[in-house]
């Protein structure tokens, strides 16, 4: 494992443990992606069977998370690693709290999706949710990368591309207030619509926290609540 | 030992035996051995570090030339020398033509180790994937790679098993994957865009499912017309024939385009999702006795050897029974049997429809399944049926992991088996509580 930079252990046993627990968050995170795509699939194409199954299966990720953190807890009481050993679990044990609430928003844009199609469609079929939808899946996607390569500079990107993803809630939310004043028999809909917007809005968030754990587990350094620098060099 | 070899150990006991004889001589043959082999020792250390010297400057040109076997060491070690350096040469072009050629490969390709970790990739997998050439070497490829799909196919033995998945790089975009082992436990993970493919048969899916949709309204109107017109009395006679054969054909083609509606509807379904238990059994007396008024058909016999039930949308169960049997009484002659078959093994479950009739010739039978195919296509027109009867078939089938056998032999007659997995039987039946 010279790829990740973990370093090696007396122990290869606890070498592999480390691994294995790494390779399980990642395959946690690949389960949450493509919850995240059906969800969003689910809504643009007004499919409510779709919707129902991605809110079903929200309890896979849970399993993922319940199992991981438990394989940390036995790590931390069995090794008592220190150092970057302990920075990782660390980041792992938040890591996954934050897949998790990821998987849950998933879940809710799913349930939110069946109920959108059942519902007459505006003629642009949700066309602002798919572009917040697919921004905030790549920043995912470019999250996990970060974590899976531990590249700092991805993860800064990832930082300060949420500002973006704000700035485009922003402006669905006032899009929305608009249909809502023009037409109120929609507010029903467009209610559900800015329920969507919100949800993807805060797996933004969630992505971000991810790479703020990913900067702090290769530099040991705190960056949240922090100026985000221009450039990562800093 | 060479002429050289033989020569350099004569010279030397030559030597010696002259340094004795000089030293006998002067009555000390015991100095003159020592002084001869003295100075030979000498000549060979400084030939020995002559020639340590050249091995470590590298430069072969500006070295003194050794004597008798130290020149025939040299002479030889500097061909191997330049031999090897050649080769090396050669070899390098030979890695850099692959390099190239590989990264001229539109499709990607990367080479995973028996843990699927990357070793290398090419350019193509860097561009369809978005993998990191130096980054992400000794990665697991299914780390980077994330899609639940992709991890499956890495971790499955099953070669023929291809996945597709949603690039990670371009929205809309869609990658085929799929993994050949190769050499002593490495694979080779395969990338294909299928993105135009996908496009092409999606187009085509919504063309037929819009078309069939277009046509059916206009084709309402005329039928509409058409019965009215035939519940005329004061038609005049000569109209009456013409007027039902459209009206047959008009029922015809709403027959056609109901099962292309049905047929895109399959497609686009994907999986199976509902798992209501159907009972075959009851299908098949449903479908016997839908058959039953018509005087001119084969025997139908229905063979139920098992009360297990299938996991499935009984709707679609029935279609598949309804289309098998149809298409058997129209190739079975009157005085033949049809045969209902439905029967458990160790491999799932078995629902077949068994006749006496003419039989397919084998070269037809790859074909079968195709839509609008027909055996003959003179005659068969007429017969009723609206060659989509087996692709229906297909399409539900597949629907649940199933499998259709044909097999058939002309004169003979034909069977088609539908071999149905074992998650899709339910094998005791429910029991209800009181």
């Amino acid at each position: 494992m010279e790829a990740s930079g973990l370093g090696d252990h007396i122990s290869r046993r606890f070498n592999k443990d480390i691994e294995d627990l790494r390779n399980h968050v990642l395959a946690m995170g690949g389960l949450v992606e493509s919850q995240l795509s059906l969800a969003i699939s689910a809504i643009v194409s007004g499919d409510s069977e779709l919707g129902l199954k991605v809110a079903e299966d929200d309890y896979k990720v849970n399993n993922f998370e319940v199992n991981i953190d438990e394989e940390c807890g036995r790590i931390l009481a069995t090794r008592a690693p220190a150092a970057g050993d302990l920075r990782l679990i660390v980041a792992i044990i938040k890591t996954i709290t934050d897949l998790e609430r990821i998987g849950d928003e998933a879940e809710k844009i799913g349930f939110l999706a069946s109920k959108l199609a059942a519902m007459d469609r505006p003629s642009d079929s949700y066309r602002e949710l798919k572009t917040l939808g697919h921004h905030v899946a790549h920043m995912v996607r470019d999250a996990m990368n970060a974590f899976a390569r531990l590249d700092v500079e991805e993860a800064w990107e990832v930082v300060r591309e949420d500002e973006r993803v704000d700035e485009e809630y922003e402006a669905i939310q006032r899009q929305c207030i608009t249909f809502m004043m023009e037409d109120p028999r929609s507010i029903k809909r467009v209610m559900n619509v800015t329920w969507c917007a919100r949800s993807l809005e805060r797996i933004g968030d969630h992505a971000k926290n991810i790479c703020e754990y990913v900067i702090y587990m290769v530099q040991g350094r705190d960056v949240r609540h922090t100026a985000i620098p221009e450039t990562a060099d800093s | 030992m060479s002429e050289a070899a033989r020569k350099f150990v004569i010279g030397t006991v030559l030597f010696l035996l002259a340094g004795t004889a000089i030293g006998w001589l002067y009555d000390r043959p015991a100095a003159g051995l020592l002084a001869a082999a003295l100075i030979a020792l000498l000549w060979q250390i400084r030939q020995l570090l002559s020639f340590d010297r050249a091995l470590r400057t590298g430069d072969f040109d500006d070295f003194r030339q050794g004597e008798g076997i130290w020149e025939q060491i040299f002479s030889r070690f500097r061909y191997e020398n330049e031999k090897s350096a050649r080769r090396k040469h050669s070899y390098r072009q030979l890695l850099r033509e692959v390099r190239k050629s590989t990264n001229a490969m539109p499709d990607g390709a990367v080479i995973l180790n028996v843990e699927n970790e990357i070793i290398a990739c090419n350019r193509a997998a860097k561009h369809l994937a978005g993998l990191k050439r130096k980054k992400d070497r000794g990665q697991r490829v299914d780390n980077i790679l994330r899609d639940p799909e992709l991890t499956r196919l890495v971790h499955s033995d099953d070669q023929s098993l291809t996945v597709e998945m949603a690039s990670p790089v371009k929205d809309g975009d869609w990658l085929n994957c799929r993994v050949v082992p190769y050499g002593a436990d490495q694979k080779l993970l395969l990338i294909r865009d299928i993105t135009e493919r996908m496009r092409l048969s999606k187009m085509r899916r919504d063309f037929v499912a819009n078309a069939s949709h277009e046509l059916r309204s206009p084709l309402t109107v005329i039928a509409g017309y058409l019965d009215s017109l035939a519940d005329d009395a004061e038609m005049p006679p000569g109209w009456r024939k013409p007027v039902e054969q459209m009206q047959g054909q008009a029922r015809r083609m709403r027959h056609i385009l109901g099962e292309l509606l049905e047929l895109s509807r399959l497609e686009s379904a994907g999986k199976a999702q509902t798992d209501e238990p159907v009972d075959v059994g009851g299908l098949f007396e449903e479908a016997r006795s839908a058959f039953e008024g018509h005087a001119d058909i084969a025997s139908i016999v229905v063979d139920v050897q098992s009360t297990a039930q299938l996991r499935g949308n009984a709707a679609e169960i029935e279609t598949v029974v309804v289309n098998l049997l149809s298409n058997a009484v129209r190739f079975t002659p009157q005085d033949g049997r049809i045969t209902l078959r439905w029967r458990l093994d160790a491999d799932g479950a078995e629902l077949s429809v068994a006749d006496t009739g003419e039989g397919i010739d084998p070269q037809h039978l790859p074909r079968l399944t195709e839509r609008f195919f027909r055996v003959d296509k003179g005659r068969s027109r007429d017969n009723g049926g609206t060659g989509l009867g087996l692709a229906i078939v297909k399409h539900v089938l597949a629907r649940y992991d199933a499998e259709l056998i044909i097999s058939s032999e002309l004169g003979e007659g034909s069977e088609f088996r539908c071999r149905f997995p074992v998650d899709c039987v339910i094998v005791a039946p429910p029991v209800a509580l009181s």
